[in-house]
């Protein structure tokens, strides 16, 4: 268990570094940290539904310009993370969904609140710039490494605190509702986990069909075929 | 002066994955692009003097897609070499040519990997997740590297040895037709990724899954006109409301 704390929490750090600071290899979608976390954990069902989600939703988010985008990086581990770690509590697959449900919103919640951290993340980092330059100016040529690496180790502890911070206060918040209330949760997830998958879905179609109409056809014809081959395929 | 080595190009290829450590408003990723340079100037630039006002001068604002800096990265190499060998243009000069190559880069960048390649690998992990949540994963993550890490790999080198010219018809011609591609086969991909969800394995789902994901798709595509609400928001909108409206019941 308290490996797995250990885990997630790092998990977390490294997730807030590949959004941005480094590499950007894309182990900071949610799909990629959930199925770690599953594995860490050994819950993949949960890890399963929660990343699904979160990764729709997360793919539409885009980095362009100066927009600071929603930070789906920590978002989808803590949401995850708490999902797995309020369904681990429960004895019921009911509440399993009811965790997957509350996983998800604070996986969302996460995500937007972590736009105002990433921001003054970007202001700190303003003043590591400048001390940078003109150590430069005054001849010290380490000053870009020594620079570069504070940057890594703030993002990195940024990403680490924020996901201990968030999933232990949401586990002990949410925990008692999702016990008390897992039936009425459990239904909210049958309607809300559709109609969330399909909010992603559209953004996604709609970045790739970009209003062209055989686009817009060839999508139509392959949900059709893949439809028929599935249903013919199964009878 | 020396000219660059195989092995500088791939320094300064590994320290592209550092661009965006001290990423902010001012200098966006001017201190990342410094760093990466270093490499080449370190090797171009003996005197230590000259050196660090050369890097002080890279620190400036710089700010594109970040895979595709490294062609910008390694054009702007060259051009270093040739202001080694006081053959090649000014700081201004440089500095101009940056710009204009971020921008470049941006323009066919931003849509490249961030419009649909990103979407396209998320969509082809979420497609196989089902059947093993790890598989999923992998394939998200190799769909988006083979054309990221390659680029970031090798990019520093075509930039080097093409120069400036490096973003132009040839390459920008090759990587829009990749972003059409990776479109088309984008939209079939949501396609088939939308049947498999509505009947997984040939078993239709319930009635009100059905219809609660079509829902979804419609306010989704609706919503997709406008800049706000963003998705995130209207997720959080929607989840709330299936929340109180079982909680009321």
């Amino acid at each position: 268990m308290n490996l797995a704390v250990l885990g997630t929490v790092v998990l977390g750090g490294v997730a807030a570094l590949d959004a941005v600071p480094v590499g950007q290899i894309m182990l900071s979608q949610p799909l990629v940290t959930a199925a770690l976390l599953g594995g860490i954990w050994g819950d993949w069902h949960t890890a399963l539904e929660v990343g699904v989600v979160l990764q729709l939703l997360a793919a539409s988010t885009m980095p362009v310009g100066s927009r600071t985008p929603e930070d789906y990086a920590s978002g989808g581990v803590i949401g995850t993370a708490v999902a797995i770690a309020l369904a681990a509590e429960q004895p019921f697959a009911m509440a399993r969904e009811a965790s997957a449900l509350v996983g998800v919103l604070v996986g969302l919640v996460a995500a937007t609140l972590g736009v105002p951290l990433i921001k003054w993340q970007r202001r700190r980092n303003e003043g590591l710039s400048r001390w940078c330059e003109a150590e430069l100016r005054r001849g010290r040529e380490s000053a870009l490494t020594s620079a570069q690496l504070a940057g890594v180790v703030f993002a990195f502890a940024v990403g680490v605190g924020y996901t201990a911070v968030a999933t232990a206060l949401a586990v002990r918040l949410l925990g008692p509702l999702v016990s008390h209330e897992s039936l009425r949760l459990s239904r909210a997830w049958t309607l809300a986990q559709p109609l969330w998958i399909g909010l992603g879905l559209a953004q996604i179609i709609g970045a790739f069909i970009q209003r062209r109409l055989p686009r817009a056809a060839l999508f139509g014809f392959a949900l059709v075929v893949a439809w028929l081959v599935l249903v013919l395929g199964n009878h | 002066m020396k000219p660059l080595r195989d092995r500088d190009l791939l320094r300064m290829a590994l320290r592209t994955t550092l661009l965006q450590a001290t990423f902010n408003y001012e200098r966006q990723q001017g201190i990342g692009w410094a760093w990466a340079l270093e490499p080449a100037l370190g090797r171009l630039v003996p005197d230590p003097g000259t050196r660090r006002e050369r890097l002080a001068e890279h620190t400036a604002y710089f700010n594109t897609q970040p895979t595709l800096a490294s062609l910008a990265l390694g054009a702007v190499a060259r051009l270093e070499e040739g202001r080694a060998r006081g053959a090649g243009p000014d700081a201004d000069a440089i500095a101009r040519v940056k710009s204009v190559l971020g921008a470049s880069a941006a323009a066919i960048g931003d849509p490249l990997f961030w419009f649909t390649l990103r979407p396209f690998a998320a969509c082809l992990g979420v497609l196989l997740a089902p059947a093993s949540l790890a598989g999923g994963a992998l394939a998200l993550c190799l769909c988006y590297n083979i054309v990221h890490l390659g680029v970031r790999t090798f990019g520093v080198g075509w930039g080097y040895r093409l120069g400036p010219a490096v973003l132009g018809d040839p390459l920008r011609g090759r990587l829009t037709r990749l972003t059409r591609l990776l479109a088309i086969a984008g939209a079939a991909l949501t396609g088939v990724i939308v049947a498999t969800t509505l009947v997984p394995g040939g078993s239709p789902r319930p009635i009100v899954f059905q219809v609660a994901l079509m829902a979804g798709l419609g306010v989704g595509l609706v919503g997709a006109q406008r800049g706000r609400p963003s998705p995130t928001e209207w997720a959080l909108g929607v989840g709330a409301l299936c929340v109180l409206s079982t909680m009321l019941r």
